[in-house]
């Protein structure tokens, strides 16, 4: 069974290099808990999940994302 | 050898502006003479998780152009700030004036994607 071909989000917007200060864009690529989304849900081609997890980490440092969320206690 | 940079500063959110704007000229006077150098002020926002006491910061995003030598100098004066919470600077060469992807290189990805889902096709 093939999977339905999904389009990398960045390659259709055209976008060549990923941005880490834009929280907008790199909170839809996180889980509900923070981790960092795997391409194979959501379509990001090789290239870009390898830059998009350098935005993410880099994003995490500077307090634009959380590194975790909704686990408080 | 000049190249291009991106810092990132997260100054302490209690700070006064004009004391932000006396510590970001000093910072940057010590690049020597910074060609092109922008300042993004983003103002102050709200942390995604606590550091120390502090629930938000003032965010200000300069990029410029320095000599490699004169960096240490500056990132040594920005580790000793007490106002920083967070700094960041990044390699900013990539960005400047990149064009858009191209077809030609649109399709090679395309292509790519092709290859790699038939390898883990069961």
């Amino acid at each position: 069974m093939r999977r339905p071909q999904k389009t990398c989000p960045f390659c259709e917007t055209r976008i060549r290099f990923i941005d880490y200060k834009d929280d907008r864009m790199l909170g839809r690529f996180i889980t509900d808990h923070g981790k960092i989304l795997p391409s194979r849900l959501s379509g990001v081609c090789a290239r870009h999940q390898r830059q998009l997890s350098t935005a993410i980490k880099r994003a995490r440092y500077l307090a634009i994302i959380p590194y975790i969320r909704g686990m408080q206690a | 050898m000049t190249r291009q940079y991106e810092a990132v500063y997260v100054f302490d959110s209690t700070l006064e502006d004009a004391a932000i704007n006396e510590k970001l000229g000093r910072f940057h006077s010590l690049l020597g003479t910074p060609g092109d150098l922008h300042v993004n002020h983003w103002g102050r926002r709200q942390l995604a998780y606590p550091i120390g006491r502090r629930e938000s910061g003032y965010y200000v995003v300069a990029r410029f152009g320095a000599e490699t030598t004169t960096l240490p100098e500056y990132e040594r004066a920005i580790k000793l700030d007490d106002g920083i919470i967070r700094h960041l600077i990044t390699l900013f060469e990539h960005e400047v004036g990149a064009p858009p992807m191209t077809e030609e290189e649109l399709a090679i990805a395309a292509r790519r994607r092709e290859a790699e889902e038939d390898d883990d096709e069961e």
